[in-house]
């Protein structure tokens, strides 16, 4: 008779311990999914900004062409100026 | 009886749990769910920064190849047509640079920077131009009837002048502000 009334208050200590825990779960998953919003938000923009980086390709065009024409200047410069 | 209404308290408390874990979890596997959805469409955009920036190392890495080997080849003929007053030169118009721009070349020594003035190099564009030397001193209301000096810095007046008009002859300027600049 006595184990069976140790349940009893046993278990009416658990129910409200079991609850604030199952309560803190549930809001600790709650505050991650407005996060992850933000990050797949964040993550968007950072893709567009990237649309841009194909332009790399066109600036690494034009660094060599001017590089090329740099070293045609030089070759005039090489010829035009004596040696020291 | 005595003995029923523990067992009944007993029952009605796990029950009670059940509930309590039932409700709890399944409103917890909801915000699972949903943050896994937020996730996908993360994983999603981030797959796409990926391939967006993949070519970018290997883009650079060829620019600053390109760059590298602009630069070695001016330095190189710099060092040739300036011989040891190169590194003075660079010296004096990028403070710092002359001891790197030597260690570049492969090179040992001292940098003396040349000063502001570079008389040997406006004698030779002036010899190469056919003008007169410039005075030590130019006055600066009859700058054009003279040859051009080359000066590392500065924007004194003589200097001023001489730079925005490109028409005075083997006037070089490596300090002051650029074209773009202006």
């Amino acid at each position: 008779m006595a184990i069976l009334w140790l349940m009893v208050v046993v278990l009416g200590l658990t129910i409200p311990v079991l609850a604030m825990l199952l309560k803190g779960v549930l809001g600790a998953a709650k505050s991650i999914t407005p996060t992850v919003g933000a990050i797949s938000g964040v993550a968007a923009a950072a893709s567009t900004d990237l649309d841009a980086v194909i332009e790399l390709v066109t600036t690494q065009n034009y660094i060599s062409q001017v590089v090329a024409g740099l070293a045609n200047y030089g070759g005039s410069l090489a010829v035009a100026l004596p040696d020291a | 009886m005595t003995m029923e209404l523990p067992v009944a308290i007993i029952i009605l408390f796990v029950t009670l749990i059940v509930l309590l874990l039932a409700v709890y979890l399944l409103a917890t596997i909801v915000e699972l769910l949903k943050i896994n959805a937020g996730l996908d469409e993360v994983l999603g955009k981030v797959g796409e920064i990926a391939t967006k920036t993949a070519p970018v190392n290997g883009v650079l890495d060829a620019v600053n190849t390109t760059l590298v080997a602009g630069r070695n080849l001016l330095e190189g003929l710099f060092y040739q047509k300036a011989g040891p007053d190169a590194a003075g030169l660079v010296e004096s118009a990028f403070p710092g640079e002359g001891p790197r721009f030597l260690q570049r070349i492969g090179r040992a020594g001292t940098v003396v920077p040349i000063g502001e003035e570079y008389p040997r190099g406006a004698a030779i564009l002036n010899s190469l131009l056919g003008v007169a030397p410039a005075p030590a001193a130019p006055a600066p209301a009859a700058p054009a009837a003279s040859g051009g000096r080359i000066t590392l810095r500065g924007r004194s007046a003589p200097s001023a002048t001489v730079v925005e008009e490109p028409s005075i002859p083997g006037r070089l300027s490596a300090k002051g502000s650029r074209p773009w600049e202006r």
